[in-house]
């Protein structure tokens, strides 16, 4: 089946002629000269991996489990017999893959070098972090710059520091859950970040408790031709609550830049814990990213995806539903613009009878971007009472916009329910002439009717999110028509 | 002359339990009227009376001349002549009314009897024109597309053919015009006699123009908390339904 | 990102019973056939020995069970296997009981003297080949190969036999249906039906192809059965404004691997409904391509299937649209009971300037048991904005409401749920025209829910 795409095949470096991909022109897009006292120069070999875990001072059980991923990345194949032939113009060998100014974050933003904490200051990280979050990770390439933690969120007994610190300073916590949700050989670009992890957060909220307002990290990229691998952990013990927000851009260079996480979430029985991001990576950003969460007995595990900017994303967070009547939900906001591919989706593993997954889908395709959503629902034998309901929209602007969608869908018995969904359109040209001898421009009405398109989604971002999502459809959408 | 008698009866969905000891009696050639506001367990009791599985008996029983039916399925209760006028009737794609009906009658047959096809389209049809129903509404899928009125006809068209010892028909009226209405209306009073007994379910007045009952009882929090004479469903038109709230503090 | 998965150590044999040497004497066994025909012939031998069985890693095969697609202990059926009796199917329904041709094990048994319009051509295709040498060259497997058995098409083109072949030219329109008998009998058989339509402009024309094979016929039940080897195509061509119909009705043994292919073409104007109704086969794969290629066009793709036992029923379809203003429709619908599996993968691909396309898929699953398995994978490319395109699938069980609906007028559980079993399946047979193929088509789903 014709899944490959039509995107530049050119080798390195690729530029793409994009009068409107300017998405990061406005925020995201600057950058410092910054010293690195720790580089690992550029290639992947065992040397590489060697450094980072020297530099790093770990346990041999995690040099070795980095040795063996490096392994396991060489043996696999990319996978283009599904995805994207866009992957073969990766370079691995042109990448650097870690670069830090030093492994310990500073717990107070006046340590934070001046030129690090300038970025993050005309990002807004930490004016957000006074006015209502319970703590903030800044990542700058591989090592958070800045990790702090409200007083108050801390004494609940909440642990939130980086993977460094995690692996290094709370082992018996953390080696029980890491690389189980998500194993090396998962992917190709999973055993990759298990090569080279660096960075990312490890949480873990105690039984019971509910961490009030949201924990957050944001990831940024400034060196050109660099690789960011971070690596997150997330268990919520039983009960718990917690909601964890990352937000992620990079200046946007020439050269393509690779970023491919991995994230574990585990939720112990009753646990919720609500994973939000907005990416908003320049056009030149390969992001491969991997995602996905355990839930036990009526834990629920709840995936808020927004997915702006890069060149080419792929991500399908998923849940697997482990215990009776867990709950799974992937709520995703894609927009692709030109030369732009948004290849996202979701995975719903029931496991346990009485499960229930949501998806929710909605992309945008702008000029000649490519939204794809790709998806599993699997409902194996002699379950009962499971439930999955998908609904994917999309809309296309332009007349050359592009959208796919490859929804798989097993279920076996007759004590289970699925339902999918999906639809295509364009921008009613009633409404927009509607609006438009209302005295609007007709990008302000495209700008309006796009955002309405997405509304009831963005509603469920927390509110700085949501505007913040409405500012940057605004902007994608002024070079739209006309 | 046969007896439906419901006795302290007592039911859950879930965990919640929402008929919370209700009893009544209601003989055959008696028309009786439950009124209350929304969320009092009206619609509960019928369907439970019918057997809809989502219920669960948790004390008390319903009797059909003298034997319990809780343990019955379904089907058997309505064989055993228990006829549901569904407020909501379920759209059932790509199932004739002919066919439908054809196999709810062989249903009541002996093993082995066939259907007088002739004999029943006759039937059918006789009730069809009583009810003002087009004939070529038997080759459609049952309910599917139907008005609201044109479901409610098609529910009493089924309660024609079917002959039931009790009808229960919960919120018959709701979604019907005036014209529909009385079409409905007329349709029950020419089935109401000395051989069938109605349990009506309401939450107007208005129905009770049309379909005169014997009895009218007021249903609130899952109980009978007022019985009477069709007066009754006057001073509830009029007094409103927070004067049996009034009464009930005051008691 | 879904791992990829090595595929299994792949011993099997990738021509199987199809040797260089069974294919020699195939093309001895044709007698006198023109060059053309057996140069096309070898060049599809070459393509099937040269291409590879598939593999864990095609995408077109996903869910599939790919050790059943096995080619060894297979024969080319002939008609010394198959006697009088078992030519004639007996209890047919009567809107499918009259062949215009029927074919036993590759080669035609009997054919009809129906008067039909001026111009019509019924014919075998094993006579078009000499007759209709070009209509044959312009559609006879002329269509690409999409749906991941561009190996078994070959396969299919470099052992046909015979089938059916019908022309209907310009303006002409023919009132009674065309129907086509396909037999497998012998154990160990394989054969290779084939149907070719061509309905030229405004041309009117009904279709039927049966496939039976004798283990049907001759044991009530199907309790003891025979296996076959099925690799058919039919190739549908509607010229401007033409309508064309086709039904085809499988009711292969319960132990044949049936492998078919359709291609419809679909030109200004015109009309294909096509329905498929999937019975038979121990492993069953259709693929179906609709390509809409002029303003106007407009493909209905229907399909109903009965699965039980252990039966996997396979369904790939493709509705390419490529031309403004086209319209597709794809309903297929599964009941499902025992371990029966079945695969619906569709896809729906609106090429770029395709503007105003209006193209819509629906896969419904009804799981009858605890133990049946149903994949869905509906897909979409969409390259036009200006389009309304949507797709569901669904898999559930009978709904629980209405079950009380029809229990709660006496009816009993089993009772209610063939009832609401075959509702469902006539929102498809619903769509036919003709009554008398309806009744047909539903008297054989009977027959097979009565086994």
């Amino acid at each position: 089946m014709p899944t490959t795409d039509t995107l530049s095949n050119e080798l390195e470096p690729v530029t793409i002629e994009n009068p409107v991909a300017g998405i990061d022109q406005t925020k995201g897009d600057f950058q410092y000269d910054v010293t690195y006292e720790f580089d690992a120069g550029t290639g992947l070999t065992e040397k590489t991996v060697d450094y980072i875990s020297a530099v790093k001072k770990e346990a041999p059980w995690i040099r070795e489990f980095r040795q063996n991923a490096l392994k396991v990345f060489r043996a696999k194949p990319m996978p283009t017999h599904w995805a994207t032939k866009d992957l073969e113009n990766i370079n691995f060998d042109k990448i650097r893959y870690y670069l830090a100014s030093g492994q310990k974050p500073k717990r107070t933003w006046d340590e934070v070098p001046d030129d690090i904490k300038r970025t993050f200051e005309r990002l807004g990280i930490p004016e957000q972090e006074r006015k209502y979050l319970a703590g903030v990770e800044a990542q700058f390439d591989s090592e958070a710059a800045y990790s702090n933690i409200k007083d108050i969120v801390a004494k609940q007994g909440v642990i939130f520091v980086n993977s460094t610190e995690g692996l290094r300073e709370h082992p018996e916590i953390f080696r029980k859950f890491f690389g189980k949700v998500i194993p090396t050989g998962d992917n190709k670009f999973s055993a990759l970040n298990s090569a080279v992890f660096s960075g990312g957060s490890f949480i873990y909220v105690p039984p019971g408790v509910k961490v009030a307002q949201p924990l957050q990290a944001y990831f940024r990229i400034n060196a050109e031709n660099f690789g960011q691998f971070e690596r997150t952990l997330i268990i919520a013990d039983e009960g718990s609550e917690v909601t964890y927000m990352e937000g992620c851009t990079a200046p946007k260079f020439s050269t393509s830049t690779l970023h491919s996480a991995v994230v574990e979430l585990v939720a112990l029985k009753g646990a919720k814990i609500q994973y939000i991001t907005v990416q908003n990576w320049a056009n030149n950003v390969f992001n491969l990213v991997t995602k996905r969460g355990v839930a036990h007995e009526e834990a629920e595990i709840k995936w808020i995806d927004c997915n702006i900017g890069s060149r080419l994303t792929m991500k399908y967070p998923g849940v697997v539903l482990k215990g009776r009547k867990a709950r799974g939900e992937v709520i995703s906001i894609a927009l692709a613009n030109d030369g732009q591919h948004q290849d996202t989706g979701a995975k719903m593993i029931h496991a346990a009878d009485e499960t229930t997954s949501n998806i929710v889908a909605k992309s945008i395709s702008v000029g000649q971007g490519r939204s794809t959503y790709r998806g599993v629902v699997h409902i194996p034998k002699h379950l009962k009472g499971c439930k999955n309901n998908t609904e994917c929209d999309a809309l296309l602007i332009n007349t050359n916009s592009r959208t796919d969608t490859y929804p798989a869908i097993t279920v076996r018995g007759d004590r289970n329910y699925v339902q999918h969904e999906a639809s295509v359109s364009k921008v009613n040209e009633e409404m927009i002439f509607y609006m438009q001898q209302r005295g609007l421009t007709e990008g302000q009405a495209m700008s309006l009717a796009v955002n309405g398109f997405v509304n009831d989604l963005a509603r469920q971002f927390p509110m700085e999110y949501s505007v913040e999502l409405k500012r940057l459809i605004d902007l994608e959408m002024e070079g739209s028509v006309g | 002359m046969s007896s439906l008698v419901i006795q302290d009866l007592h039911v859950a969905i879930g965990e919640k339990e929402i008929v919370k000891g209700l009893s009544l009696t209601i003989n055959s050639g008696e028309v009786h009227a439950i009124m209350g506001p929304n969320g009092t367990g009206k619609s509960t009791l019928a369907k439970v009376i019918a057997g809809h599985p989502d219920y669960t008996v948790t004390g008390g029983d319903v009797l059909l001349d003298g034997a319990s039916i809780l343990e019955k399925e379904a089907d058997e209760r309505a064989r055993a002549g228990i006829f549901l006028a569904f407020q909501y009737p379920s759209e059932i794609p790509g199932v004739s009314i002919a066919n439908f009906l054809r196999a709810a009658q062989q249903a009541r047959m002996a093993e082995g009897e066939e259907l007088d096809a002739s004999a029943y389209y006759k039937r059918l049809y006789a009730k069809m024109d009583m009810l003002k129903i087009d004939r070529k509404f038997t080759s459609r899928s049952v309910n599917e597309g139907f008005s609201g009125g044109e479901k409610k006809r098609c529910e009493i068209l089924q309660m024609a053919m079917l002959e039931p010892k009790f009808a229960l028909m919960d919120e018959t009226d709701s979604g019907l015009d005036i014209d529909a209405l009385r079409i409905v209306s007329e349709g029950v009073n020419t089935l109401k006699g000395p051989n069938l007994g109605v349990l009506m379910i309401t939450h107007y007045q208005r129905l009770l123009n049309y379909i005169v009952p014997d009895f009218v009882h007021v249903m609130y929090d899952g109980r009978i908390v007022k019985s009477g004479d069709k007066s009754l469903a006057l001073e509830l038109e009029s007094k409103g339904y927070d004067w049996v709230k009034k009464e009930l503090v005051t008691a | 990102m879904s791992a990829p998965v090595s595929s299994p150590a792949a011993t099997r044999s990738p021509i199987g019973s199809f040797t260089a040497e069974t294919f020699a004497e195939h093309l001895a066994s044709l007698g006198a056939v023109p060059a053309w025909w057996i140069a096309r012939k070898r060049a599809a031998y070459d393509t099937f020995a040269r291409l590879p069985l598939p593999s864990r890693t095609d995408e077109a095969w996903r869910f599939s069970t790919l050790q059943g697609v096995a080619l060894e202990g297979f024969h080319i059926a002939t008609p010394a296997e198959t006697t009088a009796a078992e030519r004639r199917i007996p209890d047919l329904p009567a809107a499918l009981a009259t062949p215009d041709l029927a074919f036993a094990n590759n080669h035609l048994s009997a054919r009809s003297n129906a008067a039909r319009p001026a111009g019509v051509v019924v014919t075998t295709l094993a006579e078009a080949v000499g007759s209709h040498a070009d209509l044959l060259k312009a559609h006879f497997m002329a269509q690409p190969q999409k749906l991941g058995s561009e190996k078994f098409a070959a396969l299919h083109t470099a052992f046909v036999r015979d089938g059916a072949f019908v022309y209907v030219p310009r303006g002409v329109e023919v009132a009674t249906p065309i129907v086509i008998h396909h037999l497998a009998t012998g154990p160990a058989s394989a054969i290779f039906p084939h149907t070719l339509v061509i309905a030229e402009e405004n041309a009117k024309v009904t279709v039927i192809d049966l496939f039976y094979s004798d283990a049907r016929l001759s044991l009530p039940g199907g309790a003891v059965s025979v296996p076959h080897f099925a690799c058919g195509a039919n190739d549908l061509y509607a010229g401007h404004g033409a309508q064309l119909t086709y039904v085809g009705a499988q009711a292969w043994s319960y132990e044949t691997l049936s492998l078919q292919f359709n291609s419809t073409v679909v030109r200004r104007d015109a009309r294909v409904q096509s329905l498929n109704l999937h019975l038979g086969g121990r492993q069953s794969r259709h693929e179906s391509l609709s390509q809409l290629q002029a303003p106007g066009a407009f493909s209905e793709m229907l399909a109903l299937t009965v699965a039980d036992g252990t039966q996997e029923f396979d369904q790939r379809t493709l509705q390419i649209h490529q031309a403004p203003d086209t319209k597709s429709d794809l309903l297929y619908k599964n009941s499902l009971r025992d371990q029966a599996k079945t695969i619906f993968s569709g896809l729906i691909v609106v090429d770029p300037d395709a503007q105003r396309t209006d193209a819509y898929q629906s896969n419904r699953n009804l799981m009858l048991s605890e133990e049946a398995e149903a994949n869905s994978l509906p897909g979409l490319e969409i390259q036009a904005n200006d389009v309304r395109c949507t797709h569901g699938a669904t898999s559930s069980r009978i709904d629980p409401e209405q079950e009380f609906y029809l229990q709660a007028r006496g009816i009993r559980k089993d009772a209610a749920d063939q009832l609401l079993t075959f509702g469902f399946f006539e929102e498809v047979l619903n769509r036919l025209v003709s009554d008398d193929l309806h009744a047909g088509l539903r008297s054989l789903i009977e027959t097979q829910f009565e086994q």
